[in-house]
């Protein structure tokens, strides 16, 4: 049941303490993963779909144009189900609803990777000061995280967005927040392993400060765990995202998003099915190429945990 | 595995039988009302909301009440009597009982009044009201500090049910869950979130009602309430949603009451700033708005277009006043004249209620051609009443309830000089003649007189625009064929009073 | 083992105030006055001051939370803005419903998850366990609040068997029950089934197989106590997370259950319900999270040593 990984050998192999170090790689560590990641075939199949995805995220200009299709109301066409015109059918004021799902990926990807960014980077500091310090500061580091991961993080970013008033920027805070705690377990965790090792100990014994130690040395080993983390994190922002603009706290109309557009076609369920369930499809299937991807890069990072 | 799957399989089916054993059955003694919230309080002084009022209305009664047409009609008191401009008698029922056995005496009206203009939620509702007096147990006399004209409409209200005086101090703090009234039904428990069970009340004045148990059901979502119905769940079910109405008025066994309420949304232009400071530019933005278009994309065709700032339900409706049509060209030809002939930028607030930030969309949409460039400020109903109270905003989207059934509620605090701002005006409108008729209306006793003041202050309100009334609300509730005698009131306040099973 | 237990529960309170302190500050600076709300928008300014000063408002913000914290230890988590109501009533009003649907959608994943996941395992690369890992996944990926709007689309829509929300007899659990087990099931299946295979290539198991026990013996006597025990820690958790977080699937149904509750109350601006409700499911959820630390501790031997 651990978590740690044991790739913390490679990546520093061009700084001056390589010398020290066992087993020197022939191939890049980052090329011997990607070989293995290659062949799961499941993994390759997330991979592609967010590509797929991403690639939507970024033409969507070129699919269809924000002002005139997408927060353009058209009521004479209001709730039609799916047709040649409107490939997925439209919604309650008329908007084609394919349009406003492949803008809406902007809004799930932005919020996502950058909301996982920033709690790699606050969570990773934080676990890492804790971890490469130890005794007090760690004590309170970690004491803090506790009061964090006491409250679910869907509840604590409800308090959040409720509090600081419904749109992206507070959004992303909120969802950052909430996940804060786990990268920053997850980075003490490894570095923890790794703090004593006979590598760390020789920087320290030429004069490396503790920044450069941490920076150069302990955050690059303890990168494999949180790459896994962050693929999982990614999703789970989303899904947080969507659930936050269901409940009406998240992205404001008539920007769309899709959360926030099943949401706004729950009362038509019975007569416009289609106004639900397609955006909830387009969550699901995000989220299963983030999960599968995740999967996949779990066992290529660390192939002692694949069966 | 097999055995695995059959362990599945059959506890899944357990579960699913078990759970279908428990189906509630329908019965003739108990009527389920189903609404899209769950009651705040039952202390009708602490709390305005339409979810408590409906509720509470089966559980109280005033001193005089409104029928479904807005006459007003005897209540706990008998008769009444005005004896001059500002006072006026009243005579209880004798051996009126509360629930909670005491008998209702003219020492509960005062207590009740008296705790009702202390309260700063409703005491706008009868702050006219200077002293209440008891003249023996079963005779009030109410005087008002001025001649006050809808002082009766005022006393319809659901805030001014009468309570117990002993109930409400035993109570306290929790008196909200522990309502006592004269009403029809009596509370019996609540589950929050969920349910508020009441029985019929054995000794209610007017003989005991046929259907013995009330529930008002909390469901939130419209679907949820059709389904509820269609399926026989519940029996009568408020606010049908506009998409379901089809279904439910066509389905067999169901019916759709849907008639005119006292809400309406309106426009409001604050004409201390220009370019809203013009009457011209006022009625060009009135031609330039097409409120059939919002009826029908945002409220889903529940109002219609109105020519007055109150409905035609409203006592004192002028059905002649100025209705407004799309009329671009003559709106452009008054921008025209009033010097704007390019376009103009201003703003439009609102705060984050769907519908009214969807209206927004519409009238910035509209009145673009016209060359009126609004942005829309979407700000939190707090900041939205503190920045429209002080006059920050340049026009604004809000609604208006004119509860009482009465001109003098539907007008006085929205145009007159003494309300600028936090007090209702928030157009900051000032006309001498309208503060005249408004006060004629208010102090007059005499009906033909306020009928003819709020005549021709509609006309007025109508030529001068400093609101747009967008349009009058409709309501409406689904039920099942085998209820009878059940009727819409326009205040939303529905009472069951009467309600019954028809023997099928 | 009682002194790990104590050491825990000491620790809770740290945590527990830091929440509070937390949510107590988010209330705080929301825009809106309190005030204001309670006496409605046709209160006169007056009134509303003398309100500010009687609910202490106006007081600094540490004294507020001790206030807080002083009446939150007796238990009077103060009354609702909006009903009048107390709010630790209509907490544990409503609490049973939360904690009827955690009960039963654990359960659900429990039955669907564990068998899964052990007959995965056991097939390994067959078509049982492919298609059970697609399925798995597919459940930790769906969206619960979608999940269960689909759920009312066919039962309760279309098929008309099932009601789509509220609480009126037990048939009103399944829906709900179903959506909340979903994506624990598949969380669960995929522990078990990593578990499994886990143990099952452990030398133990190897021996009893080369001793020739037959293979349902294996797995069901030896392999299975050892690979349930993480699957425990995963159990707990989730009725953790789905006691304090139902809140989409509470909103879905119109449950009315205290994550609904407090969804309500962030949409009125009711801090002291949301305050309450927000402690309340927190201390919830570290009080189960507790649980399975002890529960964990005995059934393996090998950690209970470690709190002695």
């Amino acid at each position: 049941m651990s978590n740690e990984m044991t790739l913390d050998k490679a990546q520093t192999s061009e700084t001056e303490v390589s010398a020290v170090r066992a087993a020197p790689k022939k191939r890049s560590q980052w090329a011997e993963v990607w070989h293995r990641l290659k062949r799961d075939k499941m993994a390759l199949c997330g991979l592609a779909i967010l590509t797929v995805v991403v690639f939507a995220a970024v033409f969507a200009d070129f699919i269809a144009d924000y002002e005139t299709v997408v927060i353009a109301q058209n009521l004479g066409d209001r709730l039609q189900g799916p047709s040649a015109q409107y490939w997925l059918g439209t919604d309650e004021f008329g908007r084609d609803i394919f349009a406003r799902m492949i803008h809406g990926s902007r809004v799930s990807l932005l919020v996502g990777v950058l909301s996982v960014s920033i709690s790699i980077v606050l969570g990773g500091s934080l676990g890492a000061v804790a971890g490469y310090y130890g005794g007090k500061l760690d004590n309170v580091i970690m004491r803090v995280m506790d009061v964090f991961l006491a409250v679910p993080s869907i509840l604590l970013a409800i308090a959040i967005v409720s509090a600081l008033g419904a749109n992206l920027i507070n959004l992303m805070f909120a969802i950052s927040i909430s996940s804060i705690p786990s990268y920053a377990r997850v980075v003490r965790a490894s570095v923890l392993s790794i703090r004593d090792q006979e590598f760390i100990e020789a920087a320290r014994a030429i004069g490396a400060s503790d920044f450069r130690i941490i920076l150069r040395h302990i955050i690059p080993n303890s990168l494999a765990p949180v790459i896994v983390q962050g693929a999982l994190g990614v999703a789970g922002a989303i899904l947080a995202t969507a659930g936050l603009s269901f409940i009406g706290l998240g992205i404001q109309p008539p920007e769309p998003e899709w959360g926030a557009m099943l949401a706004g076609g729950r009362q038509y369920l019975r007569h416009a099915w289609h106004v639900t369930t397609f955006p909830g499809l387009a969550i699901m299937i995000t989220i299963l190429a983030l999960n599968l991807l995740g999967d996949g890069l779990r066992d290529a990072l660390d192939p002692r945990l694949k069966h | 595995m097999k055995t695995v799957t059959k362990i599945a399989m059959t506890s899944v089916m357990a579960i699913a039988l078990s759970a279908c054993s428990g189906t509630p059955e329908q019965d003739t003694n108990t009527l389920v009302v189903a609404q899209n919230s769950d009651a705040k309080t039952l202390d009708p002084h602490t709390t305005n909301d339409n979810a408590s009022s409906r509720v509470a209305a089966q559980i109280y009664s005033q001193l005089v009440e409104a029928d479904e047409d807005m006459n007003i009609v005897p209540g706990l008191a008998a008769s009444w009597t005005i004896v001059d401009e500002k006072t006026t008698d009243f005579k209880l029922r004798q051996g009126v009982k509360f629930h909670n056995g005491e008998e209702l005496k003219a020492s509960d009206v005062k207590f009740t009044l008296e705790r009702m203009i202390a309260s700063p939620t409703v005491a706008h509702i009868t702050n006219a009201i200077d002293t209440i007096e008891v003249l023996d147990d079963y005779n009030v006399r109410i005087t008002t500090k001025e001649p006050f004209g809808p002082l009766l409409h005022h006393l319809t209200h659901t805030a001014s049910s009468i309570l117990n005086e002993k109930a409400v101090l035993e109570a306290g703090a929790n008196y909200g869950q522990n309502p006592i009234g004269t009403g029809p039904y009596k509370f019996t428990d609540w589950a929050a979130g969920d349910r508020i069970n009441l029985t019929a009340f054995g000794d209610y004045y007017d003989g005991k009602q046929s259907i013995e148990n009330v529930v008002f059901r909390n469901i939130v979502e419209g679907t949820n309430r059709a389904i509820a119905l269609e399926t026989g769940e519940v029996d009568i079910s408020y606010d049908i949603e506009p998409i379901d109405k089809q279904n439910i008025a066509t389905k067999d066994g169901l019916r759709l009451l849907e008639d005119e309420a006292l809400s309406n949304g309106y426009f409001g232009m604050n004409v201390n700033k220009a370019p809203f400071n013009d009457q011209r530019v006022r009625q060009a933005v009135a031609y330039a708005i097409n409120s059939q278009d919002i009826i029908d994309a945002v409220i889903l065709g529940a109002g219609r277009p109105s020519n007055s700032p109150i409905g035609p339900k409203v006592f004192g409706y002028n059905p002649d006043a100025k209705q407004y049509a799309q009329n671009l060209e003559k709106a452009r030809q008054l921008m025209a004249e009033a010097g704007y002939t390019s376009p103009i930028n201003t703003s439009i607030w609102t705060n984050d209620n769907p519908v009214r930030v969807q209206i927004a969309q519409i009238l910035q949409a509209q009145l673009r051609e016209i060359g009126i460039n609004m942005s829309i400020e979407v700000v939190e109903w707090g900041a939205f009443l503190d920045g429209t109270g002080r006059g920050d905003h340049d026009t604004y989207i809000l609604s208006w309830t004119t509860v009482t059934g009465d001109a003098d509620y539907g007008m006085y605090a929205l145009f007159s000089s003494d309300t600028h701002g936090g007090a209702g005006n928030r157009s900051f409108y000032s006309n001498p003649r309208v503060d005249e008729l408004l006060n004629q209306g208010r102090t007059s006793t005499d009906p033909d007189v306020r009928h003819a003041a709020y005549s021709e202050l509609q006309a007025l309100i109508q030529e001068e625009v400093p609101t747009i009334t967008l349009y009058n609300s409709f309501q409406n509730a689904g039920m099942q064929d085998n209820i009878t005698n059940f009727k819409l009131s326009p205040t939303g306040h529905h009472k069951l009073r009467g309600v019954e099973f028809v023997e099928g | 083992m009682h002194k790990f237990i104590f050491k825990r529960l000491i620790l809770l309170v740290p945590v527990l105030l830091g929440v509070s302190l937390l949510v107590f500050a988010i209330m705080s600076f929301t825009p809106g006055d309190p005030a204001q709300l309670i006496l409605g928008e046709n209160a006169p300014a007056p009134a509303v001051e003398a309100l500010r000063e009687e609910m202490g408002l106006n007081d600094p913000f540490i004294m507020r939370y001790a206030n807080f914290v002083g009446n939150a230890v007796t238990g009077d988590m103060g009354r609702s803005y909006t009903t009048g109501r107390e709010v630790a009533t209509e907490i544990f009003d409503r609490f049973p419903n939360t904690l009827i649907l955690a009960a039963l959608g654990t359960i659900i994943a429990i039955v669907i998850g564990v068998p899964v996941g052990i007959l995965s395992a056991t097939r390994q690369y067959s078509w049982i366990d492919s298609s059970s890992m697609i399925m798995a996944l597919l459940g930790v990926s769906m969206p619960n609040f979608w999940l269960g709007l689909m759920l009312i689309l066919v039962f309760s829509v279309t098929l008309g068997w099932l009601p789509s929300g509220g609480f009126m007899g037990w048939s009103s659990l399944i829906l709900p029950a179903l959506t909340l087990g979903t994506g624990s099931a598949a969380i669960i299946t995929r522990m078990t089934r990593s578990s499994m295979l886990e143990v099952i290539r452990q030398d133990y198991i190897r021996t009893a197989r080369a001793k020739g026990v037959a293979e349902n013996v294996v797995i069901n006597k030896h392999a299975l106590k050892n690979a349930l025990i993480p699957v425990i820690t995963v159990v707990g958790l989730q009725f953790g997370y789905l006691l304090g977080g139902a809140v989409l699937t509470e909103t879905v149904y119109s449950w009315p259950g205290v994550g609904r509750m407090m969804v309500d109350a962030i949409r009125q601006k009711d801090s002291p319900t949301v305050l309450a409700t927000v402690v309340f499911l927190a201390t919830t959820f570290s009080l189960v999270n507790l649980s399975v630390d002890i529960l964990y501790g005995f059934v393996d031997p090998r950690i209970k040593s470690q709190y002695a």
